[in-house]
C-alpha cells in the first residue's frame, strides 16, 4: 500500500516532464524520420506525406555529399564551427563567471547587463549590427575604423575573403558572444552557491586568485560546466537563425558561412521546399547530436554526478 | 470555308453567353444574399517596390466597387478586405504563402511573380480560373494575350496579369558626354545589334581610366534571377526546352556571361562585391549618384528615385528623391544590348500576377456548400482589381507597364493624368490615403512618355521559365557569379562548377538539358 502509494507520487512527478519530452522531443524526431521516407515538398501533406519514398532521400542527400563541393564546404564548416564556437561560449562563460566572483557587486551588474545583451536583443536586429559592423565596404564600421586608423587601405569583405577562414571567423563570433552570456549565467550562480567557509579557509592558507580558481572554484563546479558544455553543444548543433541572416545577407559566403542545420533548413524553407530531403538531413543531424551528446556525458563523467548521494536519507 | 463557319458560330455563342462582370457580381450577390451571407472577408497578400502598393490596394478598391454595385441593386452582401500585407520580399511572400496555403491561412489573394504559378498550381494551391475567363470572355479581350498566356499552365489558368515590365540598360548622360559617348539614336543602335557588350565594356574602361566615374557597370545584387538572366538570352542562349519540359544549361551563352562578369569585375569597372551591395545604401545611390556610366535595371527604377530619398545633394549635403526633370535629364535608356555582334539585344519581363488561392473564402461561412460562388466571387474581385483605370494608377505611379489596352490609353489621357493628380478620381478613401504622397511624386508627363517611350521594349521580351526546378538553377547561378565576381572563379571553372552542383542533385539532373560547351576560341577584353 505504502509503495503504490509512493509510486503514485513518483508518476505525478515525472509526468509533466514525460509528456514534455515525448510531445516537443520524441514525437517531432518520430515525424522526422517518417517525413524522410516520403516525397514530401512545397508542404502539400495530403499529396505526399502517404507516400513512401524508401531510402530515396538518403541516397539523394549521400549523393549531394559525394558530388557536391557546396555541400562538403557545410559538413566541414559544421565541423570547425561547433567545436570553436563552444570553447568560446564555455571558456568565455567560465571567464566571466569568475571575474564575477572577483569583482565588485555594482561593477558585475553592468558587465552582466552589457553580455546578456545579445541575447535580449531581437536576433534580427542582433544580425543587423553585426552586418553593417563587418560590411564589406566602406559602409562597414569595422572597415571605417580601420581605414582611419589607417591599418587597412581598402574596404575588406570579412565574411568573403581569406575563405573558408573569413567566413568562420565572422558567424564564430557573432554565435559566440551570444553563447557566452548562458555560460555567464548558469556558472556565476554556480560559483555563488560554494560555501564561503572553502573560500575563506583557502584564504588563510594563502591561497593566491589563480589557485583559489583551480583548486577550489573550478572543481567544485565541474558538474555545472559539464551541463552547459553538453548544452550548449546541441544548440550549436542545431542552431542556425543568426548565420541564416548573415548568409542570406551575403555578408559571408554561403558555403563557408552555412553549418549543417542552416543546410536543413534551406532544404525545407527555400528553393523547392523538398522537406523530404531536409528531414534525411536532420535525421542525419539528430543522430550526429546523439552520438556527441552521449561522447559529452561520458567524458565528463555524468554517471557520477547522478549517482545516489553516500549515507542513509 | 466550313472551319470558318464553326469558328464564327463558337465566336457568336461565345460572345452571345459572355456575361459583363456587373451581370456576374449581382448574380454572385443574390446567391449569396439567398444563402444567408451577409459579409464575404478576404485577405490580400502582396510584394515589391514602395510604389506597387496597388498590388494590394486594388482589391480594396474593387471590394469598394463591388460593394456599390450591390448596395445599388438591393443586394444586402458586402465585401470586407479584413487583412492587406504588403512586403518587399516577392521571394519570401511566395514562401510563406506556400507554406501556410494548406493550412487554409495564407492569403485568399497574392500578388507575385507569375514564375511561381509553375509550383502553386502543380501543388493544387491556385485556384484555375479558366471557365471564369470563358463566361466573362468580353472582360478578358482587353488584355494584352501574351501577358494572360503567361499565366497558362499545363492547360489552366492561373491569374489576371497585374502588371509587366522592361528591363531597360540605362545610361548616364553626363558620364557619357564627359568620355565622348554619343548618345543620339543610340537606342535604334542597340536595337539593330549594332551596339553590344563589347561596346558596353569599351566605354565601361574608358569611363574608369578617365576618372569620370568611380564604376563603368552596376547591377542588381543578391540573386540572378531575373536581371542576370538577359545575358543568356543576348547571347543567343535560352533558358528552357519546350519540347522535353525541361530547364537547359546553355554553357557557351552561360560561359560568355561568366567571362563578362570576370572581366568587368577584375578590370574594377564593376564591384566585385556587387551581389552583397544593399538596395537602398549602396546600390541605387551610386546610380542616382553618378557613380555609374551603365546600370542594368529595370522600368521601375524611374519612379523609385523620385520617391525615395537615394541621392545626396551637393549643395545641401542631404538625401532626397530626384525630380522628374532629373531623372529625364541624367538617365538615358536601351534595350539590354546584344550580348556580340551578330546577337539581338533582348529585354525580360516578369508579369506579375493576381492569383487566386484554391482555399479563397474558406473562412467564410457555408463555404463547402458555396464554394462555386466563392471561388466565382473571387476571380470577380481579381477582375474588378483590373479594371483599366487600377491598372493605369498602379503603371504610372510604380512605372510599370499596363497589361490592357484601355489602361494604356488612359495613360495618354492629359486631362486624366491632371485628375489623377489632384486625386479627383472615383476611389476609395483609404486608398487615396495610402496613395496621396506617391501620386504627387510620380503623376507627370514625363513619366507617362517614358512608360509610352519604353513600351516598345516587349517586343524583344523574354519571359524567365515557369518550371518548378528553376528557382534551385537561378539559386546556382547567384552563387557562381558571386564567385566570379570575387574572384575565386575563371569563367571556365565556373561553369564546370554549374554542372558539377546541377549533376550532384539527382532532381536537377533530371530536369536540366546541359547543352553546348564552352567556345574555344571566344575573347572578350583585352
Amino acid at each position: 500500500m505504502k509503495d503504490s502509494k509512493r509510486s503514485l507520487e513518483l508518476w505525478a512527478f515525472l509526468v509533466p516532464a514525460l509528456l514534455i519530452l515525448v510531445v516537443f522531443y520524441f514525437l517531432p524526431t518520430i515525424l522526422t524520420i517518417f517525413i524522410s521516407f516520403t516525397p514530401l515538398r512545397n508542404w502539400n501533406i495530403d499529396r505526399y506525406a502517404r507516400i513512401f519514398a524508401g531510402w530515396r532521400n538518403y541516397y539523394r542527400l549521400f549523393y549531394a555529399i559525394q558530388n557536391d563541393p557546396s555541400v562538403r564546404a557545410v559538413f566541414l564548416t559544421t565541423a570547425v564551427f561547433v567545436p570553436v564556437t563552444l570553447a568560446i561560449n564555455v571558456l568565455g562563460g567560465l571567464a566571466l563567471a569568475l571575474i564575477n566572483f572577483f569583482v565588485g557587486k555594482r561593477s558585475n551588474a553592468l558587465i552582466n547587463t552589457i553580455w546578456l545583451l545579445p541575447r535580449m536583443t531581437p536576433i534580427a536586429v542582433y544580425s543587423l549590427v553585426w552586418y553593417y559592423f563587418f560590411h564589406g565596404s566602406e559602409i562597414g564600421t569595422l572597415n571605417s575604423i580601420l581605414i582611419k586608423l589607417g591599418i587597412i587601405h581598402r574596404a575588406v569583405s570579412w565574411g568573403q575573403e581569406f575563405l573558408p577562414y573569413g567566413a568562420w571567423s565572422v558567424i564564430i563570433f557573432v554565435n559566440g558572444l551570444v553563447g557566452v552570456s548562458f555560460g555567464m549565467i548558469v556558472l556565476s550562480s554556480a560559483v555563488k552557491s560554494i560555501p564561503t567557509e572553502h573560500i575563506i579557509a583557502a584564504r588563510v592558507d594563502g591561497a593566491t586568485d589563480w589557485q583559489l580558481c583551480r583548486r577550489i572554484l573550478i572543481p567544485q563546479i565541474r558538474w555545472h560546466i559539464m551541463y552547459v558544455a553538453t548544452w550548449q553543444l546541441l544548440s550549436l548543433l542545431t542552431s542556425y537563425a543568426h548565420t541564416y541572416l548573415l548568409v542570406s545577407w551575403r555578408l559571408v559566403d554561403k558555403s563557408y558561412g552555412t553549418p549543417w542545420a542552416l543546410y536543413v533548413y534551406e532544404l525545407a524553407f527555400t528553393g523547392v521546399f523538398d522537406q523530404g530531403l531536409a528531414a534525411a538531413s536532420g535525421v542525419f543531424l539528430v543522430i550526429v547530436g546523439a552520438i556527441l551528446g552521449w561522447l559529452t556525458l561520458k567524458i565528463l563523467g555524468f554517471n557520477k554526478l547522478v549517482t545516489e548521494p553516500r549515507g542513509d536519507l | 470555308m466550313k472551319k470558318f463557319f464553326v469558328f464564327l458560330l463558337v465566336l457568336v455563342s461565345v460572345l452571345m453567353f459572355a456575361k459583363s462582370l456587373e451581370e456576374g457580381i449581382i448574380e454572385v450577390g443574390r446567391n449569396l444574399e439567398k444563402n444567408g451571407i451577409s459579409e464575404v472577408r478576404y485577405s490580400v497578400w502582396s510584394s515589391g517596390d514602395p510604389n506597387s502598393v496597388i498590388r494590394v490596394q486594388g482589391i480594396v478598391e474593387a471590394a469598394r466597387r463591388i460593394n456599390n454595385i450591390w448596395s445599388k441593386n438591393n443586394i444586402k452582401v458586402k465585401i470586407t478586405i479584413r487583412e492587406t500585407r504588403y512586403e518587399l520580399d516577392f521571394t519570401q511572400m511566395y514562401q510563406e504563402f506556400l507554406s501556410k496555403q494548406p493550412l487554409g491561412t495564407a492569403g485568399d489573394f497574392l500578388v507575385n511573380s507569375y514564375v511561381y504559378i509553375a509550383s502553386l498550381a502543380e501543388e493544387g494551391y491556385l485556384l484555375d480560373i479558366s471557365k471564369y475567363a470563358s463566361k466573362y470572355s468580353n472582360f478578358m479581350a482587353d488584355f494584352y494575350t501574351t501577358q494572360v498566356d503567361a499565366a497558362r499552365y499545363k492547360g489552366g489558368l492561373y491569374g489576371l496579369p497585374q502588371d509587366t515590365e522592361a528591363r531597360p540598360f540605362y545610361i548616364r548622360r553626363d558620364i557619357a558626354a564627359k568620355v565622348g559617348l554619343d548618345l543620339i539614336d543610340l537606342d535604334k543602335k542597340v536595337a539593330e545589334g549594332k551596339f553590344t557588350w563589347l561596346d558596353v565594356y569599351k566605354w565601361a574602361k574608358e569611363t574608369v581610366n578617365k576618372q569620370a566615374s568611380e564604376w563603368g557597370l552596376i547591377h542588381r545584387r543578391g540573386t540572378a534571377h531575373p536581371d542576370l538572366m538577359q545575358f543568356i538570352l543576348a547571347f543567343g542562349g535560352t533558358l528552357y526546352d519546350s519540347k522535353t519540359n525541361k530547364l537547359v544549361l546553355d554553357v557557351s551563352a552561360v560561359y560568355k556571361w561568366l567571362m563578362i562578369e570576370h572581366v568587368f569585375s577584375k578590370e574594377k569597372l564593376l564591384p566585385s562585391d556587387m551581389m552583397a551591395w544593399d538596395w537602398a545604401k549602396q546600390v541605387h545611390p551610386a546610380i542616382v549618384d553618378g557613380k555609374t556610366l551603365f546600370d542594368i535595371g529595370g522600368t521601375w527604377y524611374w519612379t523609385e528615385w523620385q520617391t525615395k530619398n537615394y541621392y545626396t545633394d551637393p549643395k545641401t549635403g542631404q538625401t532626397r528623391g530626384l525630380t522628374p526633370e532629373e531623372v529625364k535629364n541624367w538617365f538615358y535608356y536601351t534595350l539590354f544590348p546584344a550580348g556580340e555582334p551578330g546577337k539581338k539585344p533582348v529585354t525580360l519581363s516578369q508579369p506579375f500576377m493576381w492569383m487566386i488561392s484554391s482555399k479563397a473564402g474558406s473562412q467564410n461561412p457555408k463555404y463547402a456548400a458555396l464554394k462555386e460562388t466563392y471561388d466565382e466571387l473571387a476571380f470577380l474581385v481579381v477582375a474588378m482589381a483590373s479594371s483599366s483605370d487600377i491598372n493605369a494608377i498602379h503603371s504610372i505611379i510604380s512605372a510599370h507597364l499596363p497589361v490592357s489596352q484601355q489602361a494604356a490609353k488612359l495613360l495618354a489621357d492629359e486631362k486624366w493624368l491632371t485628375d489623377l493628380y489632384n486625386l479627383n478620381i472615383d476611389l476609395d478613401d483609404s486608398v487615396k490615403t495610402v496613395l496621396r504622397d506617391i501620386v504627387k511624386a510620380t503623376v507627370h508627363p514625363i513619366n507617362a512618355k517614358f512608360l509610352t517611350d519604353v513600351a516598345y521594349m516587349l517586343e524583344y521580351t523574354n519571359f524567365p521559365p515557369m518550371h518548378p526546378m528553376y528557382p534551385k538553377l537561378a539559386a546556382i547561378f547567384a552563387e557562381t557569379v558571386d564567385n566570379v565576381l570575387r574572384g575565386r572563379m575563371t569563367p571556365d571553372k565556373a561553369v564546370e562548377f554549374v554542372i558539377g552542383k546541377i549533376n550532384a542533385d539527382l532532381d536537377l539532373k533530371q530536369n536540366i538539358l546541359i547543352v553546348g560547351q564552352i567556345p574555344a576560341d571566344w575573347r572578350f577584353g583585352d
